[in-house]
């Protein structure tokens, strides 16, 4: 379409990699300068936004963020008598946690953790420094030996029997036998409906994400849809007026009202999320709607794919225990720079 | 001389005959049309893209790039690195097209024979039983039912403590895990599956083979005084031979061509243990959207497949014939 020229004000981008394709094809309007005429303040897209940047400039604003949170199941720890999990918990203290209440009432689990590459390795993403595309994985170790540290203590469920059960996350989270589970922010809409279908019935609520010692607390990772203005636009200034009411302080509060997860991160948007019906009531829940930094879940590479099918295979080899997770890493470093040379 | 016959029968060919032939070919034609349009083409542009480079998007973005995609599948630069370095085994040990290729031909070598062996026994053990119509429906159910719901229910059966594990545990073997989840019981859990799924049907096969066995051959075998087996071997096998290799051509084909059981049961996992050719081209064509480099892949399979083929036709009189 935009190869031929198609004069569209603005248009929306889904995959990250289209943002560095459009704008070397010369698609994308620049935005640096409307930033920084107009004094946007982008600090609502806590650490989101360079990932719509090429060479320093902006080509794009993110839009819609469903970073990870951290789900509990409140009866679960109600009956325990153990307080609830909170938004400035280390993965020590997560650990120790699911530790605690595995085996006690009716927990089974003290946490899920599903299947997904993303469900241990994008937990070393959180910081904002490493990533899975630098081709270095040692940053990983610690999540992998966590896993199945907590595997091993029976704190979470087996992944080889998750695997070969194709046990669904909102299964294993909504039989109610599992105390916590990390998920993206888009589980939240499925909770609420599933409660309403009465699938189940137990109070949960959303804390951050752990974070490790020397991260921020509220530190998440998620994936991003933005919007850009097209080049050959006839109304740029009109285009620039749009898009950063859409996804600044005000459109991001009408964004939320319709039930989606907006980018930008304030206690306005926390507070309209929060008033959905359905959503838990309490100060943490909400206060889990704000974090303090996000990354993205995996950045832009002209081999992505190959990546991600590298990883994703090394992966099933360390969580099915067939090699130890040191090997499991060298492996991924070896394998992902034959796939980078 | 024969050219003027020929000759002189097209310039001789009756309307009636011409008729006839129009009718011939519009009998055909519905088929081959079919085959036209959605296989041959897509064959040929198979073949074509094989030797370009497209990653999807619009078909100007096509390139031509010669014989680089199989460069890229076989990483001829770095197995030749490897090779002068003494690491013979590296194509197969560490290359994705390696793996899947070593990985398809173990699955094909030992399914066929255990398919084959299975679905024979099968078929003797119910070609005179009483009740054999019930048994035959039995075993060539897993044949009609859903691949998906084999699968699911296979991976049950085979978890760590799954009714299988239980069965082996009282053996007094010692393995306690899931088969999906251990590098090389994954594949013999891909091949105990297909295995189970297929005899059914082959085993319909030989029964209808087995009725086509003349009764006098066992009368005069057994005035010859041989016994039970050695009529097996030397009336009942000659005389099922050219089933035999039709099953067993059905059967190579079909199992190069494995997908669904590999993508249901284990997706490729642990690792590169299970990943299969066609799981590999499908991984390449719509997860890594790279076309060319799929089709160069499937360029290896249609070869392998080609070859087999060739082999078996060329032997067809030595193997089909009673």
């Amino acid at each position: 379409m935009l190869s031929g020229g198609d004069t569209s004000d603005i248009f929306m981008v889904k995959e990250n990699l289209d943002v560095m394709k459009w704008a070397q094809q010369g698609f994308a309007k620049p935005l640096t300068d409307y930033i920084a005429n107009s004094g946007f303040d982008m600090s609502g897209f806590v650490g989101m936004e360079p990932n719509y940047a090429v060479d320093d400039v902006q080509y794009a604003l993110p839009f819609r963020s469903d970073f990870w949170v951290l789900f509990y199941n409140k009866t679960l720890f109600d009956e325990a008598g153990i307080a609830y999990p909170t938004n400035d918990m280390t993965w020590e203290q997560y650990e120790a946690l699911a530790n605690e209440i595995t085996g006690k009432s009716s927990c089974k689990y003290g946490a899920h953790n599903h299947t997904w590459l993303s469900a241990v390795a994008n937990f070393a993403v959180c910081d904002g420094v490493n990533t899975l595309l630098d081709g270095e994985y040692s940053d990983l170790q610690y999540f992998y030996e966590l896993a199945l540290r907590m595997e091993a203590s029976g704190a979470i469920r087996p992944y080889t029997e998750v695997k070969a059960a194709n046990l669904h996350y909102s299964g294993a989270f909504q039989t109610g036998d599992t105390a916590m589970m990390p998920m993206g922010y888009w589980y939240v809409a499925t909770l609420i409906n599933n409660r309403k279908e009465g699938l189940y019935d137990f109070d949960w609520g959303t804390t951050a994400l752990p974070h490790k010692d020397d991260v921020p607390a509220g530190s998440s990772f998620g994936n991003l849809t933005g919007v850009m203005i097209n080049k050959a636009s006839q109304n740029k200034d009109l285009a620039w007026e749009y898009i950063s009411w859409l996804c600044g302080p005000e459109g991001s509060q009408v964004t939320a009202a319709t039930g989606n997860r907006p980018a930008w991160v304030s206690s306005e948007v926390a507070d309209v999320l929060a008033s959905v019906e359905g959503f838990p009531a309490d100060e943490n829940s909400k206060a889990a709607l704000i974090p303090t930094q996000v990354s993205i879940e995996i950045g832009t590479h002209e081999k992505l794919a190959e990546i991600q099918t590298v990883l994703n295979e090394e992966h099933t080899m360390i969580m099915t225990g067939e090699i130890d997770v040191a090997e499991g890493i060298e492996e991924m470093n070896e394998r992902v720079a034959e796939v980078l040379e | 001389m024969a050219e003027s016959t020929v000759k002189r029968r097209k310039r001789g060919m009756s309307r009636l005959e011409r008729k006839n032939t129009l009718i011939a070919y519009s009998f055909l034609a519905p088929n081959f049309l079919g085959f036209a349009i959605f296989t041959l083409v897509p064959v040929v542009c198979a073949i074509l893209l094989s030797f370009m480079e497209w990653n999807g998007g619009s078909i100007s973005a096509i390139k031509w790039v010669g014989l680089d995609n199989f460069a890229e599948i076989f990483k001829v630069e770095k197995v030749a690195e490897k090779w002068a370095e003494g690491n013979y085994f590296y194509f197969f040990n560490r290359v994705d097209l390696g793996i899947a290729l070593k990985n398809t031909v173990f699955y094909t070598v030992v399914t066929v024979p255990l398919t084959l062996v299975c679905s024979i026994a099968l078929a003797l053990a119910l070609n005179k039983v009483k009740g054999a119509v019930a048994f035959r429906t039995v075993f060539f159910f897993p044949y009609v039912a859903s691949m998906v719901a084999i699968c699911v229910c296979w991976n049950f059966m085979l978890m760590k403590d799954g009714p299988i594990n239980q069965m082996i545990m009282a053996l007094g073997i010692n393995f306690n895990k899931s088969w999906t989840a251990d590098s090389t019981m994954a594949m013999w859990a891909i091949i105990l599956v297909s295995v189970w799924r297929s005899m059914g049907y082959y085993m319909v096969i030989y029964l209808a083979a087995l009725q086509g066995v003349p009764r006098e051959l066992y009368e005069a075998a057994t005035v010859d005084g041989a016994n039970k087996w050695q009529q097996f071997l030397n009336v009942t096998l000659p005389q099922i031979k050219p089933t035999t290799f039709f099953c067993s051509i059905m059967l190579i084909i079909g199992c190069f061509k494995i997908y669904d059981t590999v993508a249901i049961m284990t997706e490729g996992s642990p690792g590169r243990a299970t990943k299969m050719l066609v799981t590999y081209i499908y991984d390449v064509a719509f997860n890594q959207i790279k076309y060319g480099i799929a089709s160069a892949i499937s360029m290896v399979l249609l070869i392998l497949v080609l070859i087999v083929t060739v082999i078996q036709f060329a032997n067809e009189k030595k193997f089909a014939n009673v």
